[in-house]
């Protein structure tokens, strides 16, 4: 069997680090200190895995990682869950039906169909008492448009148009501090209060399709929106 | 008791609070056990280490150097009223019509003993 070595390497390494180079998926909820043994598995991966089939999902380094590791900062006793569906938007299952859109000559069809990719969703319980709520979805509108020339020759072209939305919410604790921030949030983000007692915010974000490196710092600003709503705590210092 | 006064969080902003047990050999801060850095930058706290230099999301330090680069790059998205109050004359002294090519009085930047032109 070739690859052995590799194969026994694989085995040796956290079941969720497993599950994430065969499925391409990962879903837990979990501590803090067990995020952090997934990520000590995480980083013994590229000096391991030589082999290009296996190695890990491209958003698992620029953006899960990261994301894990900024979460369990703010995490006691909480846990932390994410469900992350790494395998990409070109899978089964995500492309919506296909619409025929009316059509003038010499276009013969017009094709339209979107892709929802919900690749991530993670839930945090945070040391202030609040839950942060976070996901991602990548929505991607195809358009398929076969037209016919005068002497019959037929050409076909696909176009997609792909953007990103991000959702956060923060539950905060009951009775716990609200206040409107003093400067407005960047235009590309709406933010919505709701409740009385128990307040609930949720922004809300569609950008068009960050490049990998900056969706990170796109959702993590999206997501720190939400903690301008509540005054800053006391600090414990003495 | 001296508790350690390193700032901890990312989205909750706070200090450790915990039995410092050395202080931080840059900046006198003090630091308990748990964030007493290992290694290369021993006798640090985190955030004198991560002014270092931090690395790949793998290392534990990582948040400590992404929490200043976040909060600086996310700086002007937002609106400050207090932005123009953060400048003095001399910085607005630059976009004043009747002061151009006026970069303040012969001595202002002569220390005496360093002359500007002298080789």
């Amino acid at each position: 069997m070739f690859w052995r070595k590799t194969r026994a390497a694989i085995a040796g390494f956290h079941p969720l680090h497993q599950k994430l180079i065969w499925e391409r998926t990962l879903s837990a909820t979990l501590p803090r200190a067990e995020w952090a043994a997934l990520i000590a598995s995480l980083a013994r991966h590229g000096a391991v895995v030589r082999r290009r089939k296996w190695r890990l999902p491209e958003r698992t380094e620029s953006v899960l990682v990261p994301l894990i590791r900024l979460l369990c900062e703010d995490v006691d006793r909480g846990r932390v869950g994410v469900t992350a569906d790494l395998r990409g938007r070109d899978v089964p299952g995500k492309a919506g039906p296909r619409q025929d859109l009316p059509v003038v000559r010499p276009v013969r069809r017009a094709q339209q169909w979107w892709v929802f990719d919900s690749w991530l969703s993670v839930r945090s319980e945070l040391r202030d008492g609040s839950v942060l709520e976070l996901a991602v979805t990548d929505v991607v509108r195809h358009r398929h448009v076969v037209k016919v020339n005068p002497r019959g020759k037929r050409k076909s072209k696909t176009k997609t148009k792909a953007v990103q939305r991000v959702y956060a919410t923060r539950s905060l604790a009951k009775g716990q501090p609200f206040q409107q921030p003093g400067s407005p949030p960047p235009p590309w983000i709406r933010v919505r209060p709701r409740g009385r007692s128990r307040m609930v915010i949720r922004a809300v974000a569609k950008l068009p399709m960050p490049r990998q490196a900056d969706e990170l710092p796109l959702m993590m600003t999206v997501a720190t929106e939400l903690f301008r709503w509540t005054p800053a705590r006391r600090r414990r210092s003495a | 008791m001296t508790p350690c006064l390193v700032s901890t969080g990312f989205l909750v902003l706070g200090r450790c609070g915990r039995a410092s047990v050395t202080a931080c050999a840059r900046c006198g801060r003090p630091v308990c056990d748990r964030h007493a850095v290992p290694g290369a930058y021993a006798g640090l706290c985190p955030e004198c280490a991560a002014a270092q230099g931090y690395g790949t999301p793998y290392d534990p330090l990582w948040t400590v150097g992404y929490r200043g680069h976040h909060s600086h790059q996310t700086l002007p998205a937002y609106t400050q009223p207090g932005w123009y109050t953060d400048f003095d004359d001399f910085d607005r002294g630059a976009f004043d019509p009747e002061d151009q090519a006026d970069f303040g009085d012969p001595g202002d930047f002569d220390d005496g003993e360093r002359d500007f032109v002298d080789s």
